[in-house]
């Protein structure tokens, strides 16, 4: 399992040029406005727009599989609960179940936004190093101690990833399989418990030798960040492609699958 | 566990994101430099836990881990948590960017019930086997405490969702059981092996003997 989100963030495109402060902003408005639509043919080209995106940055198919593959896992219920729960007229019934049209649209207005949005979420930072648009985001104001914190979980991601696999493979090794049991789940307590003692001592030492080399709760870096006109003309054309899908939504031509707010 | 982008009507995600900062700026007052490699890891540790999954017949069910971390970082966990959803969601869409305040409210609303409970220990002396049954109890209050904010906000999002919402509660009845008996074993197993990584311990007096 790879989760490097910034592995193919070295490929040449436009996006990846694209200034990473100017780049969260703009395809930051698109998603917000995305999850706000209400109906499907708007989700849909919304969905278009996102597609076309992620294939400019030409990050490879199999990567953002991977998240549409977590998007598909969780939705999926919703396919099955909705259709058979909607209040209302049932079109016809499926082995005694009532199932409306209107609840089915509903599953499929809510899959094509989340796809549309995990899609522009790969675009971001899939784009650039995470480190790069970590201090994009200390640059646009998010808070100092939250981008640290983000960084330095980030790395720890990985390392304690493969703590848990070397823990595993010793615990299969000496013959423990998962079963439905109290047994496994004492095990798996006392799992974590190790993990989380690991773990801290591990972070000690490094913080210790990080304090020794003067960290003082301040991240240096040498990037510096030159927005240029090319980049507000990308972030133009993605502001006017997102109200042009906003005003759509809103000039009723489409009838809305879901009651909305404005 | 978490909630997927879309479903969600904006005042409930407009007021997910308000409460996220109210209890983000509360945990994290006065949080020196020197406490964000301890909040680091155990977010890290929420997000790779969110990995393991536990066979239950022919589904599987993944540890969630908010009592834990309630009782291992008191109010910090609040911040690690948060931390955990925004980076879930950025990684791989788990969950979504515009829920990711909603998210955060369930998930660290329950470790800091969790943790509240957990202190509650100090009122029972049960001797050897309190940290087991409070760990538990915390673990459960944590899955709790998120099952109810869950379905809560999936039925404000309409009558239609209302179904849905049940489903949501039922569905966290096995997880609960799960996380009990989880959380408390760790709970046991760090009294046991290294008690000062416990959040809430009452310092031991030390008498002056001249």
């Amino acid at each position: 399992m790879s989760l490097e989100i910034d592995r193919f963030s070295h490929i040449e495109s436009s996006i990846q040029r694209w200034d990473p402060r100017i780049k969260i902003l703009s395809l930051g408005f698109f998603i917000f406005v995305a999850a706000l639509l209400k109906t499907i043919p708007v989700a849909v080209i919304s969905l278009l727009i996102a597609i076309i995106i992620i294939k400019i940055t030409n990050i490879p198919f199999h990567f953002v599989a991977n998240s549409i593959k977590w998007i598909i896992i969780f939705l999926a219920p919703f396919f099955l609960i909705l259709p058979f729960s909607y209040p209302g007229g049932a079109a016809f019934h499926v082995i005694g179940l009532p199932f409306a049209w209107e609840g089915f649209r509903l599953a499929i207005l809510i899959f094509t936004k989340a796809l549309a949005i995990v899609l522009a979420t790969d675009a971001i930072f899939g784009s650039s190093r995470f480190d790069i648009s970590m201090i994009a985001m200390q640059r646009l104001k998010c808070p100092r101690v939250m981008v640290q914190m983000v960084l330095f979980t980030y790395r720890y991601i990985f390392v304690f990833i493969d703590e848990v696999k070397r823990m595993e493979k010793a615990m299969r090794s000496k013959g423990f399989v998962m079963k439905a049991n109290m047994n496994t789940l004492r095990t798996m307590g006392n799992f974590v418990g190790t993990l989380l003692i690991r773990s801290f001592e591990r972070t000690e030492r490094v913080y210790s030798a990080m304090l020794s080399k003067g960290y003082q709760g301040d991240l240096h870096s040498l990037v510096t960040f030159e927005a240029q006109g090319k980049d507000f003309v990308k972030a133009g054309l993605i502001v006017l492609l997102t109200l042009a899908v906003l005003v759509t939504d809103m000039i009723k031509i489409f009838h809305p699958a879901i009651q909305g707010w404005y | 566990m978490h909630i997927a982008d879309g479903i969600l009507s904006v005042p409930v995600l407009a007021a997910g994101f308000g409460g996220t900062a109210i209890l983000a700026a509360v945990t994290m007052r006065k949080m020196g430099h020197e406490e964000i490699p301890k909040v680091s890891v155990m977010s890290a540790l929420f997000f790779v836990v969110n990995f393991i999954h536990i066979p239950i017949g022919p589904a599987s069910i993944h540890l969630i881990m908010n009592g834990l971390a309630g009782i291992i970082l008191g109010k910090r966990a609040f911040p690690a948590i948060m931390l955990g959803v925004i980076l879930q969601a950025f990684l791989f869409g788990f969950g979504g960017v515009t829920v990711i305040g909603v998210n955060c409210v369930m998930l660290g609303g329950g470790a800091l019930i969790a943790y509240f409970i957990w202190q509650l220990r100090h009122l029972f002396p049960l001797g050897d086997r309190l940290e087991m049954i409070f760990g538990a109890l915390a673990g459960a209050a944590g899955i709790l405490v998120s099952g109810v904010i869950l379905a809560l906000a999936v039925s404000l999002a309409g009558e239609e969702f209302w179904a849905t919402a049940d489903m949501v509660l039922v569905a966290h009845i096995p997880a609960l059981i799960i996380e009990a008996i989880v959380v408390g074993a760790c709970a046991s197993f760090l009294k046991k092996t290294k008690p000062d990584l416990l959040a809430g311990q009452v310092r031991k007096r030390i008498l002056k003997t001249s």
